[in-house]
Order: structure tokens, then C-alpha cells, then sequence
């Protein structure tokens, strides 16, 4: 499998959690990139790949900064999403009940509309839980293989 | 270009800032040879100094940190002041770059007469004590029963919240427990927070009082018309900004609300669209005048203290430097080979990760210098090890802090996630493995 790991941060722990992944998934698939979503186009995405997007959540339950220019970029110029497959998982704190992990959620929703499917489960970290959001995300991964090795 | 030695890089400073930056430049340049100066026992800054410790997750972020000394990528040399125990001049000499990520530590002094009057203290001077820092004194000053707080920052609503708080508001923090503990004993029975700006348009997260309203303590009320008014914009769509002054007024009319209930802890009220005009009293402070639209209003206070933002402080070559050169949120060259980053370059603004996006831009500046040879490496720096063998032998390193960091969750008392220790050499003590540690009591 090719595999692509998007990452949008603000503080920089999905930065982290893309890289440990990225370690992780370089061990057994010989096509595994890591890449920053501030230097990621839209028009890159495509079913030949599978993506992991990791991607945490800032101010009242909006992107992180570094997510902004590619979520604008995709509105200016939707891309065709059919046959892209994701897996998602968001970063957030329950400290912040009303809008809890919503910031991976405005990817999510955007891929959905262009006919991309997410498979596996959504993952989420919360910062309130003592959980170290990489060991989150590990636990997290190999279900999401499995769903991804079943062909859609 | 050939392909450049090892570059010797010192950053000065272990707060989020020196962190960050130190994070970007090991990514771009794995053979890049780090060492993180503090004049600290402990690293970040800040985040374990500032960061109010009832919010351990915020704290948290230590944890992305400490990756950095994990695996050896980077030095930590803690207890060496830059610029009093080692030279700028002789750090330039032994290191091909210099970082200053200092911060900026002292609290902005407040410019209306009456600011020196005893009984004016700055938020820094509290929130350190609260947070065990070395240089402040283990109790806080005596408050009184009136307090005013000048300032709606993201700071001055930390205070408020110690202000409210009694001491179940603890449970699993590392609050210091003498300086809480003095004030738990006399408490004040009035708090008036003054901003000059309108409820919509003050500073702090509109999550921070929400975290006030949700707290069954204090009762609160907004005596002025800049209170909770409409934000809405007149045209267009609502930009996040609009949203950010759309749910801070809300917050504060959930904190306001009749409903909310008659909790017990201080009066608190909230003075949007005020500004101070002189801190009244003789001997000490005994109340504050402000100027609430045109009219002259005094408050009674027995203690004021100013939330309204930090300065540079001049106590060492590294500070004078800092505090006299001014913010430059676009650049953070000093020369080449010297750079600033975080506080120290952009002025006291901005929440934790705001220091990584300012660290990049760094960084980059950095990589550029190196790449275009204003920054020639040479190979010959001997970066840590040129520094005077006493320096380096007192310098605290990772796996000594790691030893404190132990010695402070194991001996928290129950309720508490760690027991800071407020003194530097007792620390440096405990982390060398000193055979006189003091032990706490049983
Ligand atoms: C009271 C308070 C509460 C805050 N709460 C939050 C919060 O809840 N959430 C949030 O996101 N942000 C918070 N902030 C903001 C955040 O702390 C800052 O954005 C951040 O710490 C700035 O990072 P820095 O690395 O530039 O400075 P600092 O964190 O101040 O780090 C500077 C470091 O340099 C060291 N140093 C200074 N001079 C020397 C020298 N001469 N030689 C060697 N070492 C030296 C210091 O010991 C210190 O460790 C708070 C700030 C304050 C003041
Ligand atoms: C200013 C600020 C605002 C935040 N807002 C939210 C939020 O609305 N909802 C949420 O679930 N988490 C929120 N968080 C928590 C972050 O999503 C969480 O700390 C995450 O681990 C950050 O990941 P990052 O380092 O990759 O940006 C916020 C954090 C900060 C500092």
C-alpha cells in the first residue's frame, strides 16, 4: 500500500504523531511519506494512495493554522475525490466540551462531499486523558489496516 | 555548496520557544549539534512557570519536549545563566549560532501615579509564586479583602480563577501549596476586574471564562454598558474573529446570569471599558480611580494587582540586550550567527503555540544564512565543550532533571501531581543526587 500521512497542527503533536506513525508504517510498506498540510495541495490527492490525516483542533473548535491554507485551497478548487481512501484522526481536549475534536471534522466533512470514503475507525485523541497521543495513535492504526486491506 | 560539518548551535533558553526551535532546526539539520541553555534547574519555561497549575493540560506539552533530550538529539545545560556565568562574547566563540529564547520575565510596569505604592503587585510576581518558581518568595503578599485586578488577558483570568477558587479547585495540579494555602487563609471577599476594552473585544479565550462560569464559586456581575453587548458584525459572513468576540460575550453573559446561582467566594465585578487613572493611598494602596465613559469612579482596594502584560528585564548582558532591542515579529536576526526567538523576539504576546510558528520563521532564517555562507561553519567550534571546565561540571543535564522531576511526583502529597521545590540549590541538590537531599515530611 501507498501510503501518504497529512498532518495539520498548531502546537505540533500531530506533527509528532505523523512522524511516529510514519516510523511505524516505513517498517513494513515501502511507500510511506509524511507530509505537512501547509505544503500539501488538494489537487494531489488521489486513489492511488491511502491516507492517514492527522490533524488537531484550535480556537472555538477550528482548524489548527497550518490546516487553513488547504482547507481554503479546497473550497477555491474542489477536488475530485472518487476512489480516495482516508482514515482520520483528530486531536482535541475535552477541556473544551462544546467543541471537542471538532477541527479534523472540517477535513472529514470536505472529503466526504468529494466522494472520498473513510474507512476504520475514527480516531481521537483527548489531551485531558494522561493517554501520550502517538500510543493513541498506534493503538489506533493496525484496525484502520485491516479496514483499508479489505478492497473497497 | 559543500557539505556543511557539524554545526555547533546553542540556544539559550528552554521555553517553549528554544524548544520549538530547536525541534525545527534538528528536522532540517539532523547533524545540527544542539545545546539548550537555562538558567534554570528545570527546562520550559514558562509552561512549567506561568501555565496556571490547575491547567495541567495545558502543561502537557512538555511531553512533546521532552523527545528533544530523549533521544540525545539535544544537550540540556540548566543552571547556567548566559550573559553573567558565560559571556555572550565567549558563547559566539565556542557555538557557529546563538539563539536567545529568554523570554521576557518581568512584569510591564504600570505608567499612573500610585503605581509604586505598596500593595501594587504584578501577576507574574503572583502566578510564579503559585507555580513554586525559584526567584519568588514562597507566600504571596497579603492580598486583603478588595482586590483589583487590572487587565482581561488570558493572565489576568488565571488570577481571577486563584481569586475565586477555594481548595477543592486543586485536585491534581502542583499548585505551591504555602503560597495557596496564605491566601486560602484570608481570602478576598470583593474582586473588581478592570479592562479597557469591551467585553467583546477583551483579550482573554473566550474558554478561559467559560472555565470561571462553570465553576460553583463567586457570584459576578457587570455594573458598565461595555458589558456583554451584541458582536454581531453588521455585513458578512462571520469571520473567526467575529466568532472569538461572539462567544466571549456569551461567556460573560452565562457568568452574569441570574441563574447561574449564588455560589459562595468573593463579589466579583466585572469593569469592561475602564481605565485606571491613578492608584490611590499614602502609606499603601487604598483604592483605584478609574474613568468608566467620561466619569470618575473610585474603587476601594487593599491590594491592586496589574495582569497587563511583561517586560524585558535587565539583570544580565542577555536581558540588557533583550529588553533594549525592540520586537520584530518579522525577523529574528540579530546578526548572523545570533537570532531571536519567541517573546524575546515578538514581544509578550501570544498563547504557546504561537512560539512554534515564530520558531520556524527562525529557524528558516537559520538554514538560509547557512545556505547563502553568511553563516560559515568551519567544523573547528567546540560548542559545549569549550566552555570552561566548571561551567560545563555545574551545568544540570537531562538525566539530572530527570532524577528532580521524580523526586517531585514522588513526594506530591496525595491530591497533588507533583511537589515543586522553590529553591535552586535544593533543587540542583536533589537532581545531582546529593546525599543531604531534605526529605519531605512523611
Ligand atoms: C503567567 C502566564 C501564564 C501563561 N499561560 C499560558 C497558557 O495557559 N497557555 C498558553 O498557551 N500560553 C500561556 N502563556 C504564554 C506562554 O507561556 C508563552 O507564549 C511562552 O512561554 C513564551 O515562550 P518563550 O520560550 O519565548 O519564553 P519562556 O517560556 O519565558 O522561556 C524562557 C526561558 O529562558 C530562560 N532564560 C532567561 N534568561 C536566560 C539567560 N540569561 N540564560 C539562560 N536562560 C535564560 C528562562 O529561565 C526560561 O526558561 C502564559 C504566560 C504567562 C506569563
Ligand atoms: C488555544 C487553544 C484552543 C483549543 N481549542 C480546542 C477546541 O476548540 N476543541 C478541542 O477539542 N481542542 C482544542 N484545543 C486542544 C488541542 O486540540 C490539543 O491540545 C491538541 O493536542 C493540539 O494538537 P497540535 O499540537 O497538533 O496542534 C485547543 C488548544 C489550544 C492551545
Amino acid at each position: 500500500m501507498n501510503i501518504t500521512i497529512l498532518f495539520g497542527t498548531e502546537s505540533g503533536n500531530s506533527e509528532l504523531v505523523a512522524e511516529d506513525l510514519g516510523a511505524e508504517l516505513g517498517a513494513h510498506h515501502d511507500d510511506v511519506e509524511v507530509r505537512d498540510l501547509q505544503s500539501f495541495d488538494p489537487s494531489e490527492l488521489s486513489a492511488e494512495r491511502f491516507y492517514l490525516v492527522i490533524c488537531s483542533t484550535h480556537g472555538e473548535g477550528d482548524l489548527p493554522n497550518t490546516a487553513i491554507p488547504f482547507a481554503e485551497a479546497f473550497d477555491a478548487a474542489p477536488p475530485e475525490l472518487a476512489g480516495v481512501r482516508y482514515a482520520m484522526f483528530g486531536l482535541g481536549d475535552m477541556f473544551y466540551e462544546e467543541t471537542y475534536s471538532q477541527g479534523s471534522e472540517h477535513l472529514d466533512r470536505r472529503f466526504a462531499e468529494r466522494g472520498a470514503v473513510r474507512v476504520g475507525e475514527y480516531g481521537r485523541h483527548d489531551a485531558s486523558s494522561w493517554d501520550l497521543p502517538s500510543d493513541a495513535a498506534l493503538a489506533w492504526l493496525p484496525g484502520v489496516l485491516a479496514a483499508a486491506s479489505v478492497p473497497a | 555548496m559543500t557539505t556543511v560539518p557539524r554545526p555547533q548551535i546553542a540556544v539559550v533558553g528552554s521555553g517553549p520557544s528554544g524548544c520549538y526551535l530547536a525541534q525545527a532546526i534538528l528536522r532540517a539539520l539532523p547533524t545540527a549539534e544542539l545545546t539548550i541553555f537555562d538558567r534554570l534547574v528545570s527546562p520550559f519555561g514558562l509552561v512549567r512557570y506561568g501555565v496556571a497549575a490547575d491547567h495541567q493540560h495545558t502543561k502537557a506539552i512538555t511531553r512533546q519536549f521532552d523527545r528533544l533530550f530523549q533521544g540525545g538529539g539535544a544537550r540540556f545545560a540548566g543552571g547556567i545563566r548566559i550573559g553573567d556565568d558565560v559571556g555572550l562574547a565567549a558563547l559566539r566563540d565556542a557555538f557557529d549560532a546563538v539563539i536567545l529564547a529568554t523570554g521576557l520575565p518581568a512584569d510591564r510596569p504600570l505608567d499612573v501615579p500610585g503605581a509604586d505604592l505598596p500593595g501594587v503587585v504584578g501577576a507574574g510576581a503572583v502566578t510564579r509564586a503559585l507555580n513554586a518558581h525559584p526567584d519568588a518568595p514562597t507566600r504571596l503578599p497579603a492580598l486583603g479583602g478588595d482586590v483589583v485586578l487590572l487587565g482581561a488577558g488570558n493572565v489576568a483570568l488565571d488570577v481571577l480563577r486563584f481569586l475565586v477558587k477555594d481548595r477543592s479547585g486543586y485536585a491534581e495540579s502542583d499548585v505551591a501549596d504555602e503560597a495557596l494555602a496564605g491566601y486560602l487563609a484570608a481570602p478576598a471577599r470583593r474582586v473588581v476586574l478592570v479592562s479597557r476594552s469591551a467585553a467583546a473585544a477583551s483579550k482573554g479565550d473566550p474558554q478561559m471564562l467559560r472555565e470561571l462560569a462553570a465553576l460553583p464559586r463567586a457570584r459576578y456581575s457587570v455594573p458598565d454598558p461595555a458589558g456583554p453587548a451584541d458582536p454581531a458584525s453588521p455585513a458578512g459572513p462571520a469571520d473567526a474573529g467575529d466568532r472569538t468576540a461572539a462567544a466571549r460575550a456569551a461567556a460573560v453573559a452565562a457568568l452574569v446570569d441570574p441563574d447561574r446561582g449564588p455560589f459562595p467566594g468573593p463579589e466579583v465585578e466585572l469593569r469592561f471599558g475602564a481605565a485606571p487613572l491613578r492608584i490611590l493611598g499614602t502609606e499603601r494602596v487604598t483604592g483605584v480611580e478609574l474613568d468608566v465613559a467620561g466619569e470618575r469612579i473610585v474603587i476601594p482596594a487593599d491590594a491592586v494587582i496589574s495582569a497587563i502584560g511583561f517586560a524585558g528585564e535587565p539583570r544580565d548582558e542577555v536581558g540588557r540586550l533583550i529588553a533594549e532591542t525592540p520586537p520584530d515579529p518579522a525577523s529574528g536576526r540579530l546578526g548572523a550567527g545570533l537570532y531571536r526567538a519567541g517573546w524575546a523576539q515578538r514581544g509578550p504576546r501570544g498563547a504557546i503555540p504561537e512560539n512554534r510558528a515564530s520558531a520556524k520563521l527562525v529557524a528558516d532564517e537559520l538554514l538560509a544564512d547557512l545556505a547563502s555562507g553568511a553563516l560559515a561553519v568551519d567544523g573547528d567550534r567546540p560548542g559545549f565543550a569549550g566552555l570552561p571546565p566548571e561551567t560545563r561540571a555545574r551545568a544540570v543535564d537531562y538525566e539530572h532533571w530527570l532524577v528532580l522531576d521524580a523526586h517531585e511526583r514522588s513526594t506530591a502529597p496525595a491530591d497533588r501531581v507533583r511537589r515543586k521545590l522553590p529553591d535552586h540549590d535544593a533543587m540542583v541538590g536533589i537532581a545531582r543526587g546529593d546525599a543531604a537531599a531534605p526529605h519531605p515530611h512523611p
